[in-house]
């Protein structure tokens, strides 16, 4: 008898299919349809064309949207890895009793609820906020700066949410990495910086792409945060294909926004298939 | 000593209340391949280590010509070093490994060429330059490492049991190509092992470590015809331990009288007998004869021969019931008749009394 893990994993050989099929159904009918519906919808909507794509891109608003989201999400996973980093290398040479509290504090600051945790961020970069107080106190600034309702507030509050997902995957090629390989480079004459730019960074790439991706991709699809913390002038793509939908009833256009979603998803998807997946068994050192 | 190249002096190193080295010394000239030879956990990796500079000495000094190398961090102090673990860089390529170390000194391109070839042919990997560390063999990866290690010409490399996950073929293929690499860079090598065989092929001189402190230093030859200690005596070559019932000193000599009351005149003695209480006489199996004829030396029993080509092992039975090795050549032991009571016989000065 053939296995049916056996067949899953190969798409072109229907013998025993069979198994799959109600799972099959259940995926096409709850993730797929409702796609197609809205691809269908983007392009026949008000009539049959491209006009709603062209209209995205030609309307300075939604392109500003698109730009805003684009631009959000990328300073966001730059700043996520600048952040994680450090965190996951410390994380990875601190003994093992101390790493685990932090990391139960990074893992229930994950399962904290997300609205909680936005909100948490408005009070303190509001205008009265704790942030802005200590830096008047401190005298840094004169007036409190603008750190919410705007993009600024949307990237800080990102990239708190973002962090663990580059930590996590990062952590684990740093601990992969033999000491030994660390102290060889050391008597090779490599000083900090050295073994930083020549060893770790190349070593921990796959760790570091793979977090990023996911990072960009979670964040050009964000709803939650860009909508609190960004207010109404900020919107990003997600926040932008609910008004679309929900307040202005324009399907069509909605469709196709959220078509470039899936689409820029997937292909990002597939780059890291492509390109970081196998190379993650390799690199990561023994 | 005033041609000391290499100087560890009171080197003493604590983990929290675990003592690693208790206290080594050692004068290592210009060019000497000296070996750190002990039972694991006998603390020279340890010793090592603080010369490459991972870990500062809780007490002691270790200079090179002269000039203490305690301050200097380990990327700066220009020593080479090859580990026990594989630990070449796993996303370059050979000839980046060995370039590693000139790159990051700022070296020309042409420079960094030129050595690379030059380090490949030393370790007889002409042409390995592209492949990459995942794809060669562990003695390969070795081989490597050592280029690595030597590419920047450093006056003193270190080898932590760089040998022991290969197997014995290989180990002693390399142990040549090490030998032969010594003699054509004439660099100082500290190396450490826990294989005699391997310490007596390599080195001029073989530091003995055990519980953390150096018991000899010399030549195998020294160390095996001379011990200083009981454990020394134990740990290089074969040896038998013979209990000694009453002891005379006179000097640096001694007789000894055996429990089944043997007289043993003129044997060189010594003071380390570790932790054993009671006096010892080492005695090498190949150093035993039977005696032609009967009277005279050790009355004992054979219990088993063991035919080894060259050469036969004969288990023997003292008096007092102490099971004793005599080796010899096969044909002598076979032309005695290993029947009946038998005595054997030795050269005082080749045995030796520690008490
Ligand atoms: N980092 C360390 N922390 C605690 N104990 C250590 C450490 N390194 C070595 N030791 C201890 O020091 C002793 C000597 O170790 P080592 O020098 O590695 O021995 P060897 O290389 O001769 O096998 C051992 O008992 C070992 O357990
Ligand atoms: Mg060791």
């Amino acid at each position: 008898m053939v296995t049916a893990t056996a067949d899953i994993r190969e798409p072109f050989r229907w013998t025993g299919m069979g198994y799959a099929v109600p799972a099959l159904l259940l995926l096409a009918f709850f993730f797929v349809l409702p796609v197609l519906a809205l691809l269908l919808r983007s392009i026949t909507e008000p009539e049959l064309g491209l006009q709603n794509y062209a209209e995205l891109f030609a309307t300075s608003t939604y392109a500003r949207v698109l730009f805003n989201t684009f631009l959000v999400a990328g300073v966001v996973t730059l700043f996520s890895l600048l952040l994680g980093f450090p965190v996951a290398w410390l994380l990875a040479i601190m003994p093992q009793r101390w790493a685990r509290i932090v990391f139960a504090v990074i893992l229930l600051s994950m399962w904290t609820n997300l609205l909680a945790r936005t909100y948490a961020w408005m009070v303190l970069l509001q205008r009265t906020g704790v942030i802005n107080k200590m830096l008047m106190a401190t005298g840094l600034v004169s007036e409190p700066l603008p750190l919410v309702n705007n993009l600024t507030g949307v990237t800080i509050g990102m990239v708190y949410i973002m962090l663990p997902f580059i930590i996590l995957p990062l952590h684990a090629t740093l601990r992969a990495i033999d000491p030994a390989i660390l102290n060889a480079a050391a008597l090779c004459g490599a000083g900090r910086w050295q073994i930083f730019r020549r060893v770790l960074v190349p070593l921990s790439a796959p760790g570091a792409a793979a977090g990023a991706l996911m990072v960009f991709v979670m964040s050009l699809g964000y709803f939650v945060t860009p909508s609190l913390l960004g207010g109404t002038a900020n919107m990003m793509l997600a926040g932008m294909i609910a008004q679309l939908i929900q307040s202005l009833l324009n399907w069509g256009l909605g469709g196709a926004a959220a078509f470039i979603l899936l689409t820029v998803t997937l292909a990002i998807y597939a780059l890291q298939l492509r390109y970081f997946s196998g190379a993650a068994g390799t690199a990561g050192g023994r | 000593m005033t041609d000391s190249f290499l100087t560890i002096s009171g080197f003493r190193k604590t983990f929290g209340s675990i003592v690693a080295v208790e206290d080594v010394s050692l004068n290592i000239p210009k060019g000497e391949f000296l070996t750190f030879l002990g039972p694991s956990g006998s603390g020279k990796s340890t010793t090592l280590y603080a010369v490459a500079g991972f870990d500062d000495p809780s007490a002691g000094d270790i200079s090179i010509d002269g000039r203490s190398i305690l301050a200097t961090p380990p990327h700066k102090r220009n020593i080479g070093m090859v580990f026990q673990r594989y630990t070449l860089f796993p996303h370059l390529p050979v000839g980046e490994n060995i370039a590693f170390p000139l790159r990051v000194r700022g070296h020309s391109a042409a420079d960094i060429a030129k050595t690379v070839k030059a380090m490949l042919s030393l370790v007889r990997l002409e042409g390995f330059e592209d492949r990459l560390p995942a794809q060669l063999s562990g003695g390969q990866q070795q081989r490597v490492a050592l280029a690595r290690a030597l590419a920047y010409d450093p006056p003193v490399l270190l080898m932590d049991e760089p040998l022991s996950a290969l197997d014995k073929k290989l180990r002693e293929e390399i142990q040549v190509e090490i030998r032969r690499i010594h003699q054509e860079t004439g660099v100082t090598i500290l190396y450490v092992t826990h294989d005699q065989e391997e310490a007596l092929r390599l080195s001029d001189r073989i530091a003995v470590f055990n519980h953390g402190r150096i018991e000899q230093v010399g030549s195998g030859e020294d160390l095996y015809a001379r011990p200083a200690t009981r454990f020394v005596a134990g740990f290089i070559g074969d040896s038998n331990f013979l209990k000694v019932r009453e002891v005379e000193r006179r000097g640096s000599a001694a007789s000894a009288i055996l429990p089944d009351g043997t007289r043993i005149e003129n044997i060189p003695a010594h003071a380390g007998n570790g932790h054993a209480a009671t006096p010892e006489l080492m005695v090498r199996p190949q150093s035993l004869k039977f005696v032609q004829g009967s009277g005279a030396g050790l009355a004992v029993k054979v219990k088993d021969v063991t035919f080894l080509g060259d050469t036969s092992s004969v288990l023997l039975e003292t008096g007092w019931g102490q099971e004793i090795w005599l080796r010899g050549a096969g044909s002598a032991v076979k032309t005695n008749a290993l029947s009946g009571p038998l005595h054997v016989e030795w050269n005082p000065a080749d045995s030796h009394l520690f008490c």
